[in-house]
C-alpha cells in the first residue's frame, strides 16, 4: 500500500495548490467519527472545500465490551462532550483504544456528527465556517460524495432518491470500502485524497479548456468532460489502490 | 451592483461573490440580486461571468431556503436571459447551468401559466426553451446530455397526473398535470400528457442499448419519484428496469472502465428496484423485482469472475474433417425400415447400408477416442438429420414392439444346456444390483449384447448409474495411500520457502500446524512418525530389531522418508534431525512412563542417521558438534561412533573438538566423553597428539600412566589397536 500511494503522489503532483478551480467534497461513513473523519480532515488539509455526515441512526463508538457501545444522537452532541464524558468514564480504555485520540482529532475538525437524512441539501451552510474545509461549501452542496462503506453508499442512494431530486444538481457519489478501524481509516483517508486530487485535475483541466487559453488548441470540443472521465479515473484509481473496493454513480440532488 | 463594465473580470468575479454571501445570509435579497446581475450576461460576457451568473442563477432556482413563491415571481424576468443563453451559447458548463435553472423552473412556469393563464408570453418562452433543450438532447456531449434527462424527468412530472399520495415534496415537485383545470386558455391536458408520455419513452431508451454508464445512471436516478408519485409511469419504468441488462457494456473488450461502469449500472439499478419494492412491498411485481435482481448480480458476478480465468482449452478443431466430407442434407437420409427376421440390436441402430462397416469392432478403437469423435460429430450434426435418425430408429423399435414374438424353430433352438455364460441366468445375476447389469451390458461389445434384451419392455430413456463397489481396502493399500500423502507433504515442504527470521521455538507445546512453514510441517511429520500409533506397537516376540523383517508401519515409512530427507542435505537438514529426533526421545519417555513394553526408536534413529552422515564429514563439518549438543540424550553407543571416526585422520580435529565441547557444555556426559578422548588416544595413533592436549588438562592421570606403561611395555597398545588392523 504503501509503495501504491508513492506511485500515485508521483501521478497526480501536486494537489491543487495552483489551480483555484475545486471540487466541493462530501464523506459519509456510519457515525462521522472514524473514516469520514479522518477523510474530512486529509480533503481539508489539501485545501478542498468538504464536508462530512454519518448514515447511522444513532452514532455508536466502541464502549468496554462489544455489547455496551456509548451511544449519542446526532447534529445534537459535540465531539468535545464525547470526549469529556468518555474521559472521566475510563480513562484508560479509551486512550488505549484509541477511542479519544480520534475525537480528539474530530473536535479539531468540526463540532460534532452530522446525519446524512437530516441534511438540508441546498441549504446555505453559513454557520459552520469554524469547521476545516467550510470554505467552498457556503452554497450547501458538493460535487462528489465518498462513502466509506457499501452500505453507507446505499443508505446514501436511497435516500437521495427517497428526496426526489429536487435541486437538479448532479452528484458522484462514490464508495471506497474501509474497514473501521483506525489503521484502515488511514489508508483509505489516503486513498480518499488521492482519487479526489485525480478528479479534481480533471475538473480543472474542465474548467480551463474552454476558457481563453484553450481557444486556439481547438480540440476543445473533442476533449471529454469532467463527468465522462470519473469512470476512468475511477478505473485508473484501483489499479493504484487495489484493496481499496470502489463503486460509483451518478445521482441527483 | 457588479454591473459596471469599467471593472475588470476578476474584480467583478469578487464583487459578485460578495453579493452571493449576502443572498446565501438572507435569502430575501435574491429577488434584486438576482435582477442586478441579469444584464452582465448577454452571449457576448466573458465566458467566466456567463459561467458564474448561470452558476448562480441554478442554485437560486434549486435552493430550498427561496420559497417557491418567491422563485415563481423571479422566472418570468429570468426566463429571457435563459432563452438567450440557450439558442447560443457553446460552453458546455454554461449550458449545464442553463438547462439545470429550467428544470428547476419549469414547473414554476407552469404553476405561473396556470394561475395566469394571461402571460402567454413568459409561457411561450419557457417552451420555447423546452423544444431547445430537447433538440440538444442528442447533439450534446454526455455531461451536458445527462442535465437534458433530468429536465426531461421534471416535465414529465409536471404533465403526468399525481397520485396525490405524496405531498410533502418541494422544489416544484408536486406540480403536476391535475393543477391544470380542463379549461385553460393555454394550456390543454391531453397534448401536455402525449408530450410527457413521448419523453418518457425517450428516457427508458437510453436503458436499451446504451453502455454509457454516466447516461444510464442519470437516467435511473432520477426515474423513484416518477414511479412513486405518478402512476401512469410506473408500470412503463418497471419495466423497462426489469428489461434493463447492465451487462450490454459487457460486448466491448471488458476494460476496467467498462468494469467500472458495468459495476455501476448494476448496482444502480439494483438499488432502485430494491428502493421501489420497499415503498411498495404488496405490488405484485415485487417477487418479479427480486428475481430479476437476483438475476443479473449472478451474471454480473459471473462476469467479472470468469473475466479473471482462463478460457478453458478448447479442443483443436479437426482439420479437413469437413472439407472431406459431404454435407448430409436431411432430406438425403433415409432410414430403411428393418426387413423380415431376427435382428440384432444392432441391427436396430443400424442406419447405414454398408455391410462391411457392420463387422468393424469398435471396442477395438481406444474408448478417448471413440469419445472425441462422437462429441465431434454430436456437435457438427445437422439437427434435422438427427431428428430423422431418431423417428426412424423409433418406427423401428415400434414395429418390432407390435411384432408377434419369433415362433422357436425347434431345430435351430438353444438347447439351454451348452450354452455360455452369456445366456440369462436369474440366480446368477440376482446377487448384483440390476443397475449393474445394465452398465455391464452397456460396456459389453454391442455384438455381444444377445438377441434376448430386445424385447424392449423397458423403456429407452436413462437410467440411473450406479458405480460399482470399490476394491477392499488392505492394509497395504492404506500404508500405501499414507506414504503418497507424506511423500506429498514432504514434496509440498520443500517448496516451502524458509523465513528470513527463525521464530523462537516453543518446545513440545508448539503448536505443529500454528503456520505454514516448512518448520511446522517437519513437526507435523516427525509427529505423525513418532506418536500416531504410540502404545499400540509391542515388541515383536522374536526382538529381531531387523527393519526389513518386520512388517512395516506407516510410522517407519514415515521415518524412512524423514531419514531420506535429511540425508539429502544433512548439512542444511540438521535442524530437521535434531528436532525429529527431540521428538523421537520424548515420545520414548512418554511410553516408558506409561508402562508396558513398547518399541524404543530414540537411540535406533540416533545411531542410523550417525552412521549415515558420518563417513560424509568433512573438517570443517561444524554441524557434527552442533548434533552432538544438540540431540536430547547421549549415550557411549553413540560417542563410540565418534571415535570411530578417528579411522580418518583428516576429521580426527572435529571429533575431538565435538568431544572437546561436550564435556565442557554437557557435564552428564562429560565423562563419557573423555573416556571417548582416551579410547581415542588409545586406539589411534595418528589422534594422538591432539588427543593428548585434552587429556593433559582433564585427565593427566590417565596420560601419565599411559606413557608410563607405554615407555615400560610392549610398542603395541591395547587390544583395541587390533581392531583398526582387521
Amino acid at each position: 500500500m504503501e509503495t501504491a500511494n508513492g506511485t500515485a503522489a508521483a501521478q497526480n503532483g501536486t494537489p491543487n495548490e495552483n489551480g483555484d478551480y475545486k471540487l466541493k467534497f462530501c464523506t459519509v461513513c456510519a457515525s462521522n467519527n472514524n473514516r469520514s473523519m479522518e477523510a474530512h480532515l486529509r480533503l481539508s488539509q489539501a485545501n478542498y472545500p468538504v464536508i462530512s455526515f454519518g448514515t447511522g441512526s444513532l452514532v455508536r463508538l466502541p464502549g468496554p465490551t462489544i455489547t455496551q457501545p456509548n451511544v449519542y444522537q446526532f447534529n445534537k452532541t459535540s465531539y468535545d462532550s464525547m470526549y469529556k464524558e468518555l474521559e472521566a468514564k475510563d480513562p484508560r480504555l479509551y486512550r488505549n483504544n484509541g477511542i479519544l485520540n480520534m475525537l480528539g482529532r474530530n473536535r479539531g475538525v468540526k463540532w460534532g456528527p452530522e446525519r446524512w437524512q437530516d441534511w438540508p441539501v441546498g441549504v446555505p451552510r453559513l454557520q459552520h465556517t469554524s469547521d476545516r474545509g467550510s470554505e467552498g461549501t457556503e452554497g450547501g452542496v458538493v460535487d462528489v460524495v465518498f462513502t466509506c462503506e457499501e452500505r453507507c453508499w446505499d443508505a446514501v442512494i436511497d435516500d437521495l432518491l427517497n428526496r426526489g431530486s429536487p435541486l437538479n444538481r448532479p452528484v458522484h457519489v462514490i464508495n471506497i470500502e474501509i474497514k473501521d478501524n483506525h489503521e484502515e481509516a488511514h489508508i483509505g483517508g489516503q486513498g480518499i485524497l488521492d482519487l479526489a486530487n485525480s478528479l479534481n485535475a480533471a475538473a480543472a483541466e474542465e474548467r480551463g479548456a474552454i476558457g481563453p487559453a484553450a481557444f486556439d488548441s481547438g480540440s476543445a470540443a473533442a476533449r471529454a468532460s469532467f463527468d465522462e472521465r470519473v469512470p476512468e479515473i475511477i478505473a485508473a484509481w484501483q489499479e493504484r489502490w487495489p484493496n481499496l473496493p470502489s463503486t460509483w454513480t451518478l445521482a441527483w440532488f | 451592483m457588479a454591473t459596471s463594465s469599467a471593472l475588470s473580470v476578476p474584480d467583478q468575479i469578487r464583487q459578485l461573490n460578495d453579493a452571493r454571501k449576502l443572498v446565501l445570509g438572507d435569502v430575501k435579497y435574491y429577488p434584486s440580486v438576482v435582477r442586478g446581475i441579469l444584464p452582465i450576461i448577454g452571449p457576448t460576457a466573458p465566458i467566466e461571468l456567463r459561467r458564474w451568473v448561470t452558476d448562480f442563477l441554478a442554485e437560486a432556482f434549486a435552493t430550498p431556503a427561496l420559497p417557491n413563491s418567491e422563485k415563481e415571481t423571479m422566472q418570468p424576468y429570468v426566463l429571457t436571459t435563459l432563452e438567450s443563453l440557450i439558442e447560443h451559447e457553446g460552453d458546455a458548463q454554461v449550458l449545464r447551468n442553463v438547462i439545470q435553472t429550467a428544470a428547476s423552473i419549469y414547473p414554476l412556469a407552469m404553476r405561473w401559466i396556470i394561475n395566469n393563464s394571461y402571460d402567454t408570453v413568459t409561457w411561450e418562452r419557457m417552451v420555447s426553451i423546452k423544444q431547445k433543450i430537447l433538440q440538444l438532447w442528442d447533439i450534446v456531449p454526455p455531461t451536458v446530455r445527462i442535465c437534458c434527462i433530468k429536465f426531461a424527468q421534471r416535465v414529465v412530472l409536471a404533465q403526468s397526473i399525481a397520485s396525490g399520495a405524496e405531498h410533502r415534496y418541494g422544489g416544484g415537485l408536486d406540480v403536476s398535470l391535475d393543477k391544470v383545470p380542463p379549461n385553460h386558455q393555454t394550456l390543454d391536458p391531453r397534448t401536455l400528457e402525449a408530450e410527457a408520455s413521448g419523453l418518457l419513452d425517450r428516457m427508458l431508451s437510453i436503458l436499451q442499448g446504451n453502455n454509457d454508464g454516466l447516461l444510464v445512471d442519470a437516467t435511473l436516478n432520477c426515474l423513484s419519484i416518477m414511479v412513486r408519485t405518478r402512476p401512469a409511469t410506473s408500470s412503463r419504468i418497471l419495466n423497462a428496469l426489469l428489461n434493463f441488462n447492465p451487462l450490454q457494456a459487457a460486448n466491448s473488450p471488458l476494460t476496467p472502465k467498462t468494469k467500472v461502469m458495468i459495476k455501476s449500472m448494476e448496482k444502480t439499478a439494483r438499488l432502485l428496484l430494491i428502493h421501489l419494492s420497499k415503498r411498495d412491498p404488496h405490488n405484485p411485481i415485487v417477487p418479479r423485482i427480486q428475481q430479476h435482481v437476483e438475476g443479473t448480480m449472478r451474471m454480473v458476478a459471473e462476469l467479472f469472475d470468469s473475466a479473471g480465468r482462463k478460457r478453458p482449452l478448447e479442443p483443436k478443431p479437426q482439420d479437413g474433417y469437413d472439407a472431406k466430407r459431404p454435407r448430409i442434407e436431411a432430406s438425403q437420409i433415409q432410414i430403411p425400415p428393418l426387413g423380415p427376421g431376427p435382428h440384432s440390436l444392432a441391427d436396430v441402430f443400424t442406419l447405414i447400408g454398408n455391410d462391411g462397416l457392420k463387422f468393424f469392432d469398435v471396442s477395438q478403437v481406444p474408448p478417448s477416442l471413440v469419445a472425441r469423435i462422437a462429441v465431434n460429430t454430436l456437435s457438427r450434426l445437422d439437427a434435422q438429420v438427427l431428428a430423422k435418425a431418431v423417428d426412424g430408429v423409433r418406427g423401428r423399435l415400434e414395429t418390432l414392439n407390435n411384432s408377434p414374438p419369433a415362433e422357436l424353430n425347434p431345430n435351430t433352438a438353444p438347447l439351454g444346456v451348452d450354452e455360455d455364460e452369456d445366456d440369462y441366468e436369474p440366480d446368477f445375476y440376482q446377487a448384483e444390483d440390476t443397475e449393474q447389469i445394465l452398465n455391464k451390458l452397456d460396456s459389453a461389445p454391442a455384438p455381444a449384447v444377445a438377441e434376448p434384451r430386445i424385447s424392449l419392455d423397458d423403456t429407452l430413456g436413462l437410467r440411473s448409474f450406479s458405480l460399482p463397489q470399490p476394491q477392499q481396502l488392505t492394509p497395504e493399500m492404506a500404508l500405501n495411500a499414507g506414504n503418497g500423502t507424506v511423500t506429498r507433504v514432504l514434496e509440498m515442504m520443500k517448496s516451502l520457502d524458509e523465513p528470513a527470521t527463525k521464530k523462537q521455538k516453543a518446545g513440545f507445546n508448539r503448536l505443529a500446524a500454528s503456520s505454514e512453514s516448512r518448520d511446522s510441517w517437519m513437526t507435523i511429520l516427525a509427529r505423525l512418525a513418532t506418536r500416531s500409533s504410540a502404545g499400540l506397537e509391542e515388541i515383536s516376540v522374536k526382538a529381531e530389531a531387523d527393519d526389513s523383517s518386520r512388517p512395516s508401519s506407516l510410522n517407519n515409512g514415515i521415518r524412512e522418508i524423514l531419514y531420506n530427507y535429511i540425508m539429502e542435505d544433512f548439512r542444511t537438514h540438521i535442524d530437521v534431525a535434531v528436532s525429529w529426533l527431540c521428538e523421537e526421545w520424548y515420545n520414548d519417555k512418554v511410553l516408558q512412563k506409561a508402562g508396558g513394553d513398547h518399541p524404543l526408536y530414540y537411540e535406533k534413529c540416533t545411531l542410523r542417521l550417525i552412521d549415515g552422515f558420518l563417513p560424509y564429514l568433512r573438517p570443517q563439518d561444524k554441524v557434527l558438534t552442533r548434533f552432538l549438543s544438540e540431540i536430547p540424550e547421549l549415550n557411549r553407543a553413540i560417542l563410540s561412533r565418534v571415535k570411530h571416526m578417528c579411522r580418518d585422520p583428516s576429521v580426527t580435529q572435529l571429533a575431538l573438538t565435538s568431544l572437546l565441547y561436550l564435556v565442557i557444555m554437557r557435564p552428564p556426559i562429560k565423562e563419557a566423553a573423555l573416556d571417548t578422548v582416551q579410547d581415542i588416544w588409545t586406539d589411534y595413533e595418528d589422534a594422538r597428539s591432539m588427543a593428548g592436549r585434552y587429556l593433559t588438562k582433564y585427565r593427566p592421570l590417565f596420560l601419565e600412566n599411559a606413557t608410563n606403561r607405554e615407555n615400560n611395555d610392549s610398542p603395541t597398545p591395547a587390544p583395541a589397536g587390533a581392531a583398526i588392523t582387521t
